[in-house]
């Protein structure tokens, strides 16, 4: 689809740029992969978690929110969400230009923050400066805001899940299966669209 | 006492500043003021491109020396988290605003360095369909 006035831009919510260059690299990608160490375009559209999408049309307009998005059937055991149903609809929008949502179901789909999410992200921002900065003391100093922003936004996927790697916890491990399941029981808060999600979901 | 501090901008931008708790908790010289926040004190008020917003009590502001961060945020309505222990300060979005802007369904433009260290902005891919996608390695 990429003849067709069509672009992907990835974006890595991912302080480590080794992993996501190792990653690109890996794949070899066609599309650009950028990386946003500071989460800036989580803020500004609303991700809270990965992978997910939004359409953005060629006048600038978002014509669809963001949305849990696999690029493939790799996690479909764990997600049950189908790819196949999201490709499809890419497909009619791109080549046909058909929109399944219109914009008042874009706006009521839309995640926007609480100002405890929007702290939550400057302390990230602050701990992830202060990790890059390195001077005798900043590792506390990160570790501490990297706390704080836990607190205020204990279920959100790229605050909670996005600093396990950056204080050593295995993302996979025990502690990403208690958040999931600290996540389920408060009713699985995020992207409400859920296009393709199967029916019955047993994540905890 | 002065001290070298971070500011990071809600665009993400970094600067290193000298800064001080002697006007405010957390205040920055007058000097480093508009590279470290992208704003200007003028005439009109705090100005960025061409939104201006009028500061009323200049004192409260800045001594002539230094401008007080906190004060700065509030006028300009963006939200401030520092830390003067550690000496870093970060300019966010404030909710209410950050709900505004999603309302409007005008995709904010953004700049960020792709994996070979370039620099890129959304807008460089303008008058075509995106697809922007949100993705990590953790």
């Amino acid at each position: 689809m990429q003849d067709s006035g069509f672009q992907i831009v990835a974006v890595a919510l991912d302080a480590d740029e080794n992993a996501v260059i190792e990653w690109a690299t890996k794949e070899a990608l066609t599309f650009p992969v950028l990386i946003d160490k500071f989460h800036i375009v989580a803020d500004l559209y609303g991700f809270v978690n990965v992978p997910a999408a939004i359409w953005v049309d060629e006048n600038d307009k978002i014509v669809r929110p963001a949305d849990g998005t696999p690029g493939s059937d790799l996690f479909r055991s764990f997600s049950h969400v189908d790819s196949e149903v999201h490709h499809n609809l890419l497909r009619s929008w791109v080549r046909g230009n058909v929109r399944d949502l219109d914009d008042a179901q874009v706006r009521d789909f839309q995640l926007p923050p609480t100002q405890e999410l929007q702290d939550a992200r400057l302390h990230r921002r602050i701990a992830i400066a202060l990790r890059e900065r390195g001077d005798p003391g900043d590792e506390a100093g990160s570790r501490k805001h990297l706390a704080l922003a836990e607190e205020l936004a204990p279920l959100d996927w790229t605050i909670r899940r996005g600093n396990m790697p950056l204080v050593g916890i295995d993302p996979f491990g025990e502690e990403f299966f208690k958040f999931v399941g600290e996540w389920a029981k408060a009713g699985r808060p995020g992207y409400e669209l859920g296009t393709g999600r199967e029916t019955k979901p047993d994540l905890t | 006492m002065e001290s070298s501090s971070l500011v990071i901008r809600s665009d993400g931008g970094t600067s290193a500043v000298t800064s001080s708790r002697e006007f405010g908790d957390f205040s920055i010289l007058v000097s480093d003021f508009e590279g470290a926040t992208g704003w200007g004190l003028k005439p009109e008020g705090l100005c960025k491109g061409d939104v201006c917003y009028p500061v009323r009590n200049v004192e409260e502001l800045s001594d002539g020396v230094n401008i007080d961060l906190a004060t700065f945020a509030k006028l300009t309505n963006q939200s401030l988290l520092f830390d003067s222990e550690y000496q870093v300060a970060a300019l966010g979005e404030l909710a209410s605003s950050r709900a505004t802007s999603m309302s409007t369904l005008v995709a904010p433009d953004f700049r960020l360095p792709d994996i070979h260290g370039k620099q890129v902005s959304f807008s460089d891919f303008n008058r075509r369909k995106r697809l922007l996608l949100a993705w990590s390695s953790w």
